[in-house]
């Protein structure tokens, strides 16, 4: 199996420092942005599997950078990270692509968990791609 | 707040005074007005008409009685011109014409014969008079001079009253007298003949206001003289009419007019009180009237005062309600509000805690796996403890904003019919085994058929198990080891509604806690027993439901949660 790599997008420093040192002891490849901005740019030079993202975020929202990702890299699976009261933009998320969601203060495993989960639906994404890619010649896919 | 009481109770009693004297003066004011204007007019309009007929009746009077005279001297001249003197003093003549005069009229009681000295020639009546000389009588000079003569009443030779009709014929020796005596009863009969009401009458009195007929009223008799002339009006040939005291003081109605040349005055009069008795009558039916309306309208006019008054109270009342819940709603909205914004801006810092703390722990275990320090160390250990109370009380925390959080939105709700007598018992199996543990005991009386209430089943369960475990609480608070009683009642409130009773015999509330039950954050538990959202979560989640929630108590004693929910559609249908 493929090492996961990860992207954590929250707009607290200390808090993506210490989940990144936690992760990278899991195995995981982690690439942490301050924002929905730096987190899109991260992405055009970064193969990222699974981004965990924080709705609350001053300037790019979590629900804008979703759109984005899921514009620019369909691909790439999004977990959003919520407080409460912004459950409804997280149940609007999923209604845009976003995997799935977890509710601050959410345990590490809890996060790790569902971005495994995330992950091998990429891959199995990933496999049907090359499947059809290799398969058939006449049903070219393009670049998605 | 008593003050405040006070004040309203004194104002609300001015205003009720006010309604009251303005229900009652208003329409008292067109009934006044309706009542006197009519009266005014209808009493004008009696009064006129009295006087007018009483006017109308001496004037009529007055043309019978000249009439009369008239006929009576018209019948004397008629035999003056038929007979001579001659004639008439053969013998018999003047019997005969007597007979033929009284066939004319009743009134002729005798008739006699005078020549130019005065000397009664022939006579026939019942009087002994021929022969006596009369040159010196009043009347006889009269008729002497003036020819045709009547006479007012006088007692004469006969000394009896009487009046004459006396006519002369031919001049100076030559001159005879032709003279009839009027029989006063006759006259008297003709002249009081007038009937008006019970008390009218009619009666001449001459030009010195000596009585020439009686009256029925008794008083003054014939030849006497009436008091009152002085009083009446002096000659004219008009009709005068006036009210007048007589000298016993009965006001009388008079209408008085002058006949006979003037030389009598006939009066009619009629007691006051009977010439206006319709007067009096529509006097009387106004005064009742009147009594009446102002009896109907203070009647009214209380009854609907008080009508009102309930009615308002009721309404301020309502209104009070109504205010204190909107407050409340509104209290609880803001409050939700802030709570959730805080409660979600600590959940980030929390965030970050708890990543710190599986941070350390996982160093930790790398340092044990890599023996660098050692697990039994006591220091360690402490350090251990220490670490495991941060992650306790950081998902302490994190209950607290969640159930705020809870609190501040609305969870997703499946709302769906529900069976008080379905799902209590449900929830109470919940609470039995700590109920029993601690000595309480637990009665439900739910009946089978209470309808239900649309509601979500899951939201409907946290405030029931908000309310046992309150009472379970307060029971404990005053019955630590038995004696304990948490009754669980259900009924109709009223064709629309059910109500749902928690009643408990536990410490009760205090009063001046009473009203802040269900603000969010009131709790008289003790720290970090409580978060003080219980009973305001409740609120707001029967609140949604359509429902209201209640609450009485008795320090001591317990209390009651009472919950009304409106009844679902279906189930109205079935009732």
């Amino acid at each position: 199996m493929d090492k996961m790599k990860l992207m954590l997008v929250d707009d607290e420093e200390r808090y993506l420092l210490t989940t990144a040192k936690l992760m990278e002891k899991k195995g995981i490849e982690v690439v942490t942005a301050q924002s929905g901005s730096q987190a899109l740019d991260l992405l055009k030079t970064h193969d990222v599997h699974v981004v965990i993202l924080d709705i609350k975020m001053p300037g790019m929202d979590g629900f804008k950078t979703l759109r984005a990702i899921k514009t620019l890299y369909p691909p790439v699976e999004v977990i959003f990270l919520t407080g409460h009261a912004t459950m409804d933009s997280a149940v609007e998320g999923l209604q845009f692509g976003a995997f799935d969601y977890v509710m601050k203060p959410a345990d590490i495993d809890d996060i790790v968990n569902k971005a495994y989960e995330a992950f091998e639906k990429r891959l199995r994404l990933d496999e049907k791609i090359r499947g059809l890619t290799s398969g058939s010649e006449m049903d070219p896919y393009d670049d998605k | 707040m008593d003050k405040k009481n006070v004040a309203e109770n004194n104002r609300a009693r001015r205003v009720k005074r006010n309604i009251l004297t303005n229900m009652i003066v208003i329409p008292l004011i067109p009934l006044f007005l309706a009542v006197g204007i009519s009266f005014y007019y209808f009493t004008t309009a009696l009064e006129n008409s009295s006087t007018h007929s009483l006017k109308r009746i001496v004037g009529d009077h007055r043309d019978m009685i000249e009439s009369f005279l008239m006929e009576r001297k018209s019948d004397l001249e008629m035999v003056t011109h038929l007979f001579d003197f001659e004639s008439i003093s053969r013998n018999q003549v003047i019997d005969d014409m007597f007979e033929v005069l009284k066939t004319k009229s009743g009134a002729f009681i005798d008739l006699g014969l005078f020549d130019s000295r005065g000397l009664h020639v022939k006579y026939s009546g019942q009087y002994q008079l021929t022969g006596k000389l009369y040159k010196d009588e009043f009347w006889f000079r009269e008729v002497m001079e003036k020819g045709r003569y009547i006479s007012d009443v006088f007692l004469g030779y006969r000394n009896v009253p009487h009046f004459i009709i006396a006519v002369k014929k031919g001049e100076g020796e030559n001159a005879w007298i032709l003279r009839a005596t009027i029989d006063t009863l006759y006259f008297d009969r003709l002249v009081s003949s007038v009937r008006i009401g019970s008390s009218g009458e009619a009666y001449i009195l001459n030009k010195n206001g000596i009585a020439q007929t009686g009256r029925r009223s008794g008083g003054v008799n014939v030849m006497e003289e009436d008091p009152e002339f002085s009083a009446f009006p002096s000659s004219d040939s008009t009709i005068h009419t006036f009210l007048k005291s007589d000298p016993q003081g009965v006001k009388y109605l008079y209408a008085t007019t002058w006949l006979k040349d003037l030389e009598w005055l006939l009066v009619v009069r009629q007691e006051k009180k009977d010439a206006f008795r319709f007067f009096y009558y529509a006097l009387y039916a106004s005064l009742v009237i009147m009594v009446l309306g102002i009896a109907i309208i203070v009647g009214m006019s209380f009854f609907m005062t008080e009508k009102l008054f309930t009615r308002m109270e009721q309404l301020g009342r309502d209104k009070k309600d109504l205010g204190n819940q909107l407050i409340r709603a509104t209290q609880l909205a803001e409050v939700g509000e802030m709570a959730a914004g805080f409660a979600h801006e600590i959940n980030n810092p929390l965030q970050i805690i708890k990543s710190e703390h599986a941070l350390i722990t996982s160093i930790f275990d790398d340092l044990f796996e890599n023996k660098k320090i050692d697990r039994e160390d006591e220091e360690i250990l402490e350090l251990q403890d220490s670490l495991s109370q941060i992650e306790l009380q950081v998902s302490r925390c994190s209950d607290i904003t969640r159930a705020i959080l809870k609190f501040g939105r609305k969870n997703e709700t499946r709302v769906q019919l529900l069976h008080p007598a379905e799902e209590i018992p449900e929830i109470l199996k919940m609470i039995e085994q700590k109920a029993s543990v601690e000595g309480i005991a637990v009665f439900q009386r739910i009946p089978e058929h209470l309808p239900g209430f649309m509601g979500d089943a899951s939201q409907f369960q946290q405030v029931m198990l908000n309310l046992f475990n309150n009472a379970i609480d307060a029971i404990m608070e005053q019955h630590p080891d038995a004696g304990g009683r948490l009754d669980i009642q259900g009924q109709l409130k009223d064709e629309k509604r059910v109500e749902i009773r928690v009643t408990d015999n536990g410490a009760g509330i205090q009063p001046e806690h009473i009203e802040k039950v269900f603000s969010p954050f009131f709790t008289t538990k003790p720290v970090g027993k409580g978060t003080g959202l219980g009973l305001s979560v409740c609120y707001g989640i029967i609140e949604s439901f359509g429902g209201t929630m209640d609450v009485t108590s008795r320090v001591n004693e317990g209390t009651t949660f009472i919950i009304t929910l409106p009844m679902a559609e279906a189930e109205m249908q079935d009732q």
